[in-house]
């Protein structure tokens, strides 16, 4: 009788280990494709603007005033469903080169996560004219670059616009974004 | 279904069938389990899975397809493969693409050699010859020690050595001329035995049911391995029977080994309409089939494997381990 318990339970045993080994396989295969990409865990890829809506079931905010310098449609969108969820989109300018960086939460308090914002070294920071929490940086991206960063709260998200362009027209395209949340 | 829906059913049954046999396959060794007939039922729990679980849980939670389970819930999404592209494609496209040439490479490479040699032309079989006397007799006593009904014996004059049984509703045992020469006493009725343990587990009926399944799933190079590895089991299931019945396990094994080097242990001959596919395929397969025959003589050159204790506690937990786990792999 004890006998068989402890082969039961050595059988068990080795069951979970097994079963335990293929879950961490399988869940490291899963992570391959993001990290690849370069992007922290739960940033997912989707392949247009109307995919990452559907993914995170909300409606993306996008500015109604884009100057006719940037690439249409962007370049990338991703989305992360954490915390209520948020979606970042790069746009390209007419040269190829990086020019603007949209991102906004879609529910919740949370704010953007930084896995969606990248690695940026902020180097001045002052109130925006966008409302009573809004804030204008001048930041410096990994490759060196100097960007203008507005940081913003309406209808209950949170957005984050960048740019490379005039401070002018990065101003204009925030009160641009309008929009009901769904 | 949709589409993309068959796309995901496809992924899912072939990406199932992988970790389900890994996992078999790893549980085998790890217990030790050594008797043909348990390796079998836990084989036919692998096989069982995209013939049966992939296809209900479709059905009964058509919610883990939807992109929140995905996103959110699942351990393993193939759909996430699909963020990295090559020419166009996504990796998961390109997977799947490559498996369902693989099931198919797999599948064909059994199916044509069987269409093949039924089309040929075969040597006339009669039913009570009278130079089958001897082995009528015994045929009559392997049948005896196994404790089943003597089944009808057909002779077979010319031709290269042959014994196999066939016939799901009249089983037979054919035998030719050339075989009971080549065999001596000890080895025909070891050999005898071994073809009635097929027809006492209805094997011929088994073995139209696996080649449904691997029909059914063409697509599935998992299916197609694991059917494989069912039909080695159910050779040795009957060899552990006969050897079991005739007392004599070193004869079977030399009866065996006898009967592979008269036929398939031949050097292949070249023939004038081989693709050179087919000739670059001939020595591996002649080498995995030479392989299987050796591995069942080092089998009958030793005991009867011990059955594994608690073996349907362990099928049931491996059951409920797998369809736990694979319910997150979408």
């Amino acid at each position: 009788m004890g006998s068989t318990v402890s082969e039961g339970a050595r059988a068990l045993w080795t069951l979970t280990l097994v079963l335990g080994g293929a879950a961490a396989a399988l869940a490291t295969l899963d992570a391959i494709p993001t990290w690849m990409h370069g992007q922290p865990r739960g940033v997912r890829r989707a392949a247009t603007i109307e995919e990452a809506e559907r993914r995170v079931q909300a409606r993306v905010l996008l500015p109604s005033y884009f100057p006719d310098t940037l690439r249409w449609p962007p370049s990338a969108v991703r989305f992360i469903r954490d915390d209520g969820g948020s979606v970042a989109l790069d746009f390209l300018a007419k040269d190829g080169a990086p020019a603007l960086f949209l991102a906004q939460t879609v529910r919740g308090d949370a704010a953007i996560p930084e896995g969606l914002q990248g690695r940026l070294a902020v180097i001045q920071q002052q109130s925006a004219p966008l409302g009573d929490d809004a804030v204008l940086a001048r930041v410096v991206a990994e490759d060196g670059t100097l960007w203008n960063q507005l940081a913003w709260r309406r209808s209950g998200r949170h957005f984050l616009l960048r740019g490379r362009g005039s401070l002018e027209d990065l101003i204009r395209m925030a009160r641009s974004i309008h929009g009901e949340v769904r | 279904m949709t589409g993309p829906r068959w796309i995901d059913f496809t992924g899912q049954a072939i990406f199932h069938t992988l970790v389900a046999a890994l996992v078999v396959e790893a549980l085998i060794r790890l217990w030790r389990v050594r008797q043909p007939e348990q390796r079998t039922g836990f084989r036919l729990l692998a096989l069982g899975w995209p013939l049966l679980v992939v296809p209900a849980l479709f059905l009964a939670f058509p919610g883990r397809e939807a992109e929140t389970f995905r996103d959110a819930r699942a351990l393993f999404a193939g759909r996430h493969w699909d963020d990295l592209a090559f020419l166009g494609v996504g990796l998961y496209g390109w997977w799947i693409g490559f498996m369902v040439a693989a099931g198919l490479g797999l599948f064909l490479l059994d199916l044509v050699p069987w269409l093949r040699a039924r089309n040929a032309r075969s040597p006339a079989w009669i039913a009570g010859a009278p130079m089958a006397r001897p082995a009528e007799e015994a045929l009559g006593q392997a049948a005896a020690a196994l404790g089943i009904e003597k089944p009808p014996l057909a002779w077979v004059a010319e031709g290269p050595p042959v014994l196999f049984c066939t016939g799901t509703r009249q089983p037979t045992v054919v035998i030719s001329r050339a075989a009971v020469e080549l065999l001596d006493p000890a080895e025909l009725a070891g050999a005898l035995a071994h073809e009635l343990a097929h027809l006492e587990k209805r094997d011929p009926t088994l073995s139209w049911a696996l080649m449904g399944a691997r029909a059914l799933m063409w697509f599935n190079p998992g299916v197609q391995v694991l059917v494989r590895a069912i039909a080695r089991d159910a050779e040795r299931i009957a060899d552990e029977r006969a050897g079991n019945a005739c007392r004599d396990r070193l004869a079977l094994a030399s009866g065996l080994l006898k009967l592979f080097r008269a036929t398939e242990g031949r050097a292949p001959a070249r023939t004038a309409g081989a693709t050179p596919l087919s000739a670059a395929l001939a020595e591996p397969i002649a080498r995995a089939r030479a392989h299987d025959i050796e591995l069942r003589c080092r089998a009958l050159m030793g005991p009867a494997p011990a059955p594994v204790p608690l073996a349907r506690m362990r099928l049931a937990a491996a059951a409920l381990g797998l369809g736990f786990l694979l319910f997150f792999v979408v």
